[in-house]
């Protein structure tokens, strides 16, 4: 079982001021839920879309000023491979976590506002979801957390 | 004309080749390729890094094409909304139909054979839109 699948990495490198296109970037690769291999070079599991993202990012870098390049790599051995899981699945798992507890808290109180709350939580999963490449157990408690709470309201508006 | 994209369309390009055949040139001849060195002398590139016809300032190809050949067209911004949240997901707009045109397309591409095969699948798609984003602008409500 040594065989490892396919990365697209991008190493970059951007000017320290201004610190509004550093942080937009930052923000990109956050919300794609790279891997942070090294100071300025991060992965994902290799796919069109990922590869895509990245490319569009490369060329956020260059606009802004500093330099990108896009590279695709295989992990020498499973286990720098799952090193790399092991990083994106406690990163995810956290986020769950964070909606597992505001499900919780929600489902606990009850009240209108908390419909709000419902759509809020299944955006966040959905989000989450999207970056979720190596699913930690947390996944599917967020996921019944979140049905509670959807529960919960469904048997107030009943009663 | 020639037009020259990437090869493997998705959402952006496959909005893209539909606009320009639609609305830009009825005679659109389009070549996919693999680089960007490949990119025939006599097309127009399109939705690939470094070229004029792409992404620009937080917008898709689809939204830089519609201001760069001035479509002015409620039904057609309204398309272009629903591209940009497929293809970006940055939520700069709410286009909840944006994650069913995005897992339709991505379906179809695991189907198709090829790129030209994807362009005539994905075109109707993209026709029946249009007729309902246009309906819904002349009525001022989604049509039933």
């Amino acid at each position: 079982m040594s065989e490892t699948g396919g990365w697209v990495l991008l190493a970059y490198r951007l000017p320290r001021e201004p610190s509004g296109p550093r942080l937009a970037v930052w923000r990109k690769l956050k919300r794609l839920g790279v891997a942070q291999l090294l100071d300025g070079l991060v992965g994902l599991p290799l796919d069109a879309r990922n590869r895509e993202q990245l490319e569009w990012i490369a060329d956020d870098v260059a606009e802004a000023g500093g330099e990108a390049s896009i590279w695709t790599a295989f992990p020498t051995t499973a286990g720098q491979e799952r090193q790399l899981a092991r990083a994106m699945r406690e990163t995810v798992g956290e986020q769950y976590r964070a909606v597992a507890a505001d499900a919780r808290s929600a489902a606990g109180e009850g009240g209108a506002r908390h419909r709000r709350t419902l759509s809020r939580l299944r955006r966040e999963l959905a989000r989450i979801a999207r970056r979720d490449y190596f699913p930690p157990p947390e996944r599917e408690e967020a996921r019944a957390a979140v049905d509670a709470l959807a529960q919960a309201l469904t048997a107030e508006a009943v009663a | 004309m020639r037009w020259a994209t990437r090869a493997g369309i998705h959402v952006d390009r496959t909005a893209c080749a539909w606009l320009i055949r639609r609305f830009i040139d009825e005679q659109a001849e389009f070549v996919f390729v693999h680089d960007p060195d490949e990119v025939p002398d006599n097309a127009t590139p399109f939705d690939m890094r470094g070229v004029e016809l792409s992404h620009r300032a937080g917008d898709c190809t689809f939204e830089t094409m519609l201001a760069r050949y001035e479509l002015d067209d409620p039904a057609l911004r309204d398309i272009a909304r629903i591209v940009h949240e497929a293809d970006l997901d940055d939520e700069r707009f709410d286009a909840p139909e944006a994650r069913g045109l995005d897992v339709i397309l991505r379906g179809l591409s695991m189907v198709v054979e090829s790129d030209d095969e994807m362009l005539d699948l994905s075109g109707p798609l993209y026709d029946g839109l249009y007729e309902y984003r246009h309906r819904a602008t002349m009525l001022g409500r989604e049509p039933g």
